[in-house]
């Protein structure tokens, strides 16, 4: 009766032709029966978008750790996080993400927007989660009953729609929170890399054969980060790499509740 | 623990809309007209090298004057060169208020089908002076432009008016100049900035190749 859960990044092949570093970041925190996850995509424009991508994720679930001990535990009861509260959370977070961003660009002596990337936050208990995205991506997840359901339709779809990044000066008005109370089962977070072979646009819905081999994967696996095959040849394969050529990043939750029932 | 791979949703390939908005006055009969077909051509075969953009850029003609609509949105593959002639008068502010009305069209059918497009171009070509009332065109132009929905580019050939060109097109970017008829210089940059514009993300700006092919007036 636990989180079991894995985060991986591959560069892609538009980058690795221009001899870029991997700009996506994604990371989690399990503690207790409550985890914590972020993934960030570094500015393709930004010099340093690595970098920011990286810092961002960690101050992120550090942050949320932090208040953790002040109320997340709290909120550990199956009532979820009533939505005001979840903004204010995630305002707070993003405000400590951008204090860390300019004093890494200080103490770096380049530019805050030299670190500008997008970041997608989650905090799911196993009963309810709360999330947020600033910029594209996105985050799906799946109640015990029910379907794959995609948490913020894509920040895009209209041309005038410049990806929104947590430097921007209107992250905080474009930052997007949902709280989805139910009984968790799986929840999978991803930067734009996948996000047209992932999901479909038409209708902004999920696609289940994307998913379902994923969550089955870690329902046969009992140690994700050290059975990493399976995601790493997957990102790396090149039948995604025909379909992308951007970064990709798979941060991947599953609840076992098994052993409860 | 055998697992099936994830399987991938087929989604509309972005669109990359470009309308060119053709003088075909009579003022343009004999080289300049067989310069911008053979121009024209260019552009298609150069396109057509990249599989990308060849899948994403979409282009649509209207002719003035008479203002006609010769060839609608169409992939490259589906886009046949035309072989324009010139004569009529230049009633360009018509043609603006076809070629916008036309692209709001296009927009529609994009999202109603699901399909995500950058920010069209309007490449207007022109070797006179309006002949019709051009100002509130130029006033639509302008607002769709501040408003970040479509970038419009004023090329002047030999003869045309910049100083009404000027007040057509945004401030931001002034009218150019072509050099003498290099047309093929023109559409050979259009293509490479199609081809730029479409293998990045929707919404990103992209640094566009130096104009080579003409003088910016200012």
């Amino acid at each position: 009766m636990d989180w079991k859960a894995i985060a991986r990044s591959a560069t892609g092949t538009s980058h690795k032709k221009q001899q870029l570093p991997c700009q996506d970041y994604g990371q989690f925190i399990i503690c207790h029966n409550v985890i914590l996850g972020a993934v960030a995509d570094g500015a393709g424009s930004a010099k340093h978008s690595d970098v920011g991508a990286k810092l961002t994720v960690e101050t992120a679930l550090n942050e949320l750790l932090q208040l953790g001990e002040y109320t997340l535990y709290l909120h550990c009861a199956p009532q979820p996080l009533p939505d005001e509260q979840a903004r204010t959370i995630f305002a707070n977070t993003l405000k400590e993400v951008v204090k860390a961003l300019q004093e890494q660009a200080a103490s770096s002596d380049y530019s805050v927007n030299d670190l500008a990337c997008t970041l997608l936050v989650f905090l799911a208990t196993p009963n309810w989660v709360a999330a947020m995205q600033i910029g594209d991506g996105f985050i799906v997840a799946r109640l015990r009953e029910g379907e794959d359901q995609l948490l913020f339709t894509p920040d895009k779809g209209e041309f005038i729609n410049e990806t929104t990044f947590v430097t921007s000066a209107n992250a905080l008005n474009d930052m997007r929170v949902r709280v989805l109370p139910g009984q968790q089962k799986f929840i999978c977070a991803s930067t734009d890399g996948l996000e047209r072979v992932a999901i479909r646009m038409s209708d902004c819905t999920p696609f289940p054969p994307f998913f379902q081999p994923l969550e089955e994967y870690m329902v046969e696996t009992s140690h994700p980060e050290q059975e990493d095959e399976y995601i790493r040849n997957f990102l790396d394969s090149e039948r995604l790499n025909a379909k992308t050529d951007d970064d990709k990043t798979l941060l991947l939750c599953l609840y076992d509740d098994s052993k409860v029932k | 623990m055998p697992v099936g791979l994830p399987e991938f949703v087929e989604n509309p390939e972005n669109r990359c809309p470009v309308l060119l908005l053709l003088d075909t006055s009579g003022s343009m009969v004999g080289e300049p007209i067989q310069e911008l077909n053979r121009g024209i051509a260019a552009f298609k075969e150069d396109v057509l090298k990249d599989t990308k953009a060849s899948l994403s850029v979409e282009v649509a003609i209207i002719t003035f004057g008479p203002v006609r609509l010769i060839q609608d949105f169409a992939t490259i593959e589906h886009f046949t060169p035309p072989r324009l002639e010139a004569s009529g008068f230049t009633p360009i502010g018509e043609a603006i208020d076809c070629a916008l009305d036309r692209l709001e069209a296009r927009k529609e059918t994009y999202k109603a089908n699901g399909i995500q497009y950058y920010r069209p171009w309007i490449f207007l070509i022109t070797d006179g002076a309006p002949s019709d009332c051009w100002q509130l065109a130029a006033q639509r132009v302008r607002e769709d432009e501040a408003k970040r929905r479509l970038c419009f580019f004023a090329v002047g050939v030999q003869g045309a008016n910049t100083n009404i060109l000027a007040q057509i097109a945004p401030p931001e970017r002034p009218p150019i100049m072509l050099n003498g008829l290099d047309f093929r210089s023109l559409f050979v940059w259009l293509s490479a900035s199609m081809k730029r514009v479409s293998s990045e993300k929707i919404g990103v700006a992209v640094a566009l190749p130096p104009v080579g092919w003409g003088q910016i007036t200012t």
